[in-house]
């Protein structure tokens, strides 16, 4: 079937970016940093050079300074078996969405419920709520989208009693998809609630 | 294109010939075709340069210089670059001074100026001269000599002296100086580059291996405003392009997005989620005097100033679908300007005033689209790939943006009437690209 072969396809595209992405990130530079570069220009002279002509002073090569490494956007490579749900980073279920929309469907509120079931039962845990879109769109809009997944997510949460101040949100838009690919075989777990518990 | 005017010079050379001959209407015939086709651009010939004596083989600067010049004035598509090899006389190695002789030839070829430029090594430093002769007066209309070095600028050298020609010619800057920043998604991070307006010497701004996303330039081309995940949360970052430094002009709770700096540099606008939906907001370049410019519990994103600094142009999806609205800066008279389609997001209003490119949904495809600030005029510019992330160039000619064309995607350049597409970037997945001023 076409989209199984998309699928498998895509969990390959997933784990090659893993492993280049490991081998990369152990190499000190990347070698698509380029230097600076001064890049003065002298000053225009006419025709004929007069001596000691005046130059413009070198614009300023942007330094490139290097921040603290981070590692919050790793791209995580999960094995999908199309047609079931990625398994969820247990105890907790992740939610899913239609494109664009931002309502919890059935299936959601399912998992939502056994969720709370658990966050009752562990009244110590927190959790981030990550809001995340399919990479249809554009970039900044997605990530309002993601925001009010999140959101959306925590309220229902909140009205079932769990303490708001138990769930933050984040949204990631379409910066950390969750299964590599171009087709809805990868963009229908991208469009997701995810959870993660704080530690 | 080039080609077929090739083509059309050298049949018109043999007309010339036969015309010498007596066979006037053929010759006629050829010449309506070379008007017709040179009618609205400026034909130019540029010589070749003579090779630096001490030149290796394989780093000929002499090509490179004339090469980038050469394409630079094309770039513009308002001068025709002719080839040296499609004219009748030989001015591939021509010195400045002793064009005259050739000035009546390429003036029976409808040919308006002519280039004639040397280099010439100081030390470590590069120096390019460059004339530009009109050929019907025989006069100079350019005659200047830049230096840079001889391995760091040799590219500058000659994007300058082709902006100085195009400004000659058009009494507009050019751009071949401007460079354009995007976001390049690396093994899962997305950085911050920055490179020359053509696509040379790519430079890395972050290095932060977070999320670093909507780099945009202010006015003055100093700063660069852009959200980084690098604290954890979407904040609003400044980095002064010149010494490095960067500040944090906005953490508040949720999203601190799609910045857009007013005309005049002083403003902000930005997208907080801080009250629960996604608004629009005001704050000056230092962080203060924050205020909301939409409210509501919907998304309002990406912002664009008109460039008279009124008015505001973002998406919203208030009507129940991404749209593009407009807003006066004093928070009145909303209007949705887009109605065509259920997703219309990402506008800029282009430098002239005259135009907003955005991104339009048509049947599936994303798409670079312009219409009028009221919504009229809606003209579809790409039809290959997913086509996103529009941005203008300063004098408003042109347009980058964001395309799966050729299957990953990558930043492109094209003519605000969207022909001449010029891919920039072949790495992998590239974005978000904001054109300097």
């Amino acid at each position: 079937m076409r989209t199984q072969h998309a699928g498998r396809y895509g969990i390959l595209v997933a784990v090659l970016a893993l492993a280049v992405g490991l081998l990369v990130s152990a190499c000190a530079t990347s070698p698509e940093v380029g230097q600076a570069q001064p890049s003065g220009v002298g000053a225009t002279a006419p025709g004929t050079p007069p001596p000691g002509a005046v130059r413009e002073a070198p614009a300023a090569p942007p330094r490139v300074a290097e921040e603290p490494v981070r590692q919050p956007g790793g791209v995580r490579e999960q094995p999908v078996t199309p047609g079931a749900p990625p398994p969820a980073g247990a105890p907790l279920e992740d939610v899913y969405f239609d494109f664009d929309k931002t309502i919890l469907r059935d299936d959601a509120k399912a998992s939502l419920n056994r969720n709370v079931a658990w966050l009752k039962s562990n009244a110590g845990a927190k959790i981030t709520m990550e809001g995340h879109a399919d990479e249809r769109g554009t970039n900044e809009y997605n990530l309002a989208l993601g925001d009010r997944r999140a959101k959306a997510v925590q309220e229902y949460l909140v009205a079932a009693g769990i303490k708001a101040d138990r769930v933050r949100t984040i949204s990631y838009g379409e910066e950390r998809p969750f299964v590599l690919g171009h087709d809805d075989s990868a963009w229908r777990w991208n469009r997701r609630g995810h959870f993660v518990i704080q530690k | 294109m080039r080609r077929v005017r090739g083509r059309a010079l050298r049949a018109a050379g043999v007309g010339l010939l036969v015309l010498l001959g007596g066979a006037a209407a053929q010759a006629q015939r050829y010449e309506v075709e070379i008007q017709k086709e040179v009618f609205q651009r400026i034909p130019l010939a540029v010589a070749g340069f003579a090779p630096l004596p001490d030149t290796n083989p394989g780093a000929d600067l002499a090509t490179v210089v004339r090469s980038v010049l050469a394409a630079d004035l094309d770039f513009t598509g308002l001068i025709e670059v002719i080839d040296p090899t499609f004219l009748p006389v030989d001015i591939r190695q021509l010195k400045p001074g002793d064009q005259a002789g050739v000035l009546p030839t390429l003036a029976l070829f409808k040919v308006q100026g002519l280039l004639v430029g040397s280099l010439e090594r100081r030390g470590t430093e590069l120096a390019l001269e460059g004339h530009v002769y009109d050929v019907e007066r025989g006069t100079a209309i350019v005659a200047r000599r830049y230096l840079g070095d001889a391995t760091t600028a040799v590219r500058q050298i000659a994007h300058r002296l082709a902006d100085e020609i195009v400004f000659r010619y058009t009494g507009e800057r050019g751009v071949a100086q401007t460079r354009i920043a995007y976001v390049g998604a690396r093994n899962g991070a997305r950085e911050l580059y920055v490179m020359d307006y053509d696509g040379h010497n790519p430079v890395l701004l972050t290095g932060n291996r977070s999320i670093n996303l909507s780099p945009r330039w202010s006015p003055d081309g100093r700063l660069l405003a852009y959200t980084s995940y690098r604290d954890g949360n979407p904040d609003l970052f400044v980095l002064n392009y010149q010494t490095g430094g960067r500040t944090k002009l906005s953490a508040l709770p949720g999203l601190n997005i799609s910045p857009a700096w007013s005309p005049d540099g002083e403003w902000v606008a930005l997208s907080l989620s801080k009250d629960g939906g996604t608004n629009i907001h005001l704050m000056r370049k230092d962080g203060s005097g924050l205020r909301a410019l939409t409210t509501g519990s919907g998304i309002s994103v990406s912002p664009t100033f008109s460039p008279n600094g009124r008015q505001v142009a973002f998406t919203s999806d208030r009507g129940g679908s991404p749209q593009i609205y407009a807003i006066d800066l004093e928070g009145t008279n909303l209007r949705r300007l887009t109605f065509q389609g259920d997703y219309n997001s990402s506008p800029r209003w282009s430098p002239r005033g005259d135009k907003i490119a955005f991104v339009s949904n048509l049947s599936g495809r994303f798409q670079i689209t312009l219409m009028n600030p009221d919504g009229s005029e809606v003209q579809t510019l790409t039809s290959e790939g997913r086509n996103e992330d529009p941005a203008w160039s300063r004098d408003g000619r042109h347009l980058a943006f964001s395309s799966t064309r050729t299957g990953r995607r990558e930043i492109f350049v094209m003519r605000a009437d969207g022909s001449a597409p010029r891919q920039l970037t072949r790495t992998g997945d590239n974005f978000a690209p904001d054109w300097s001023p």
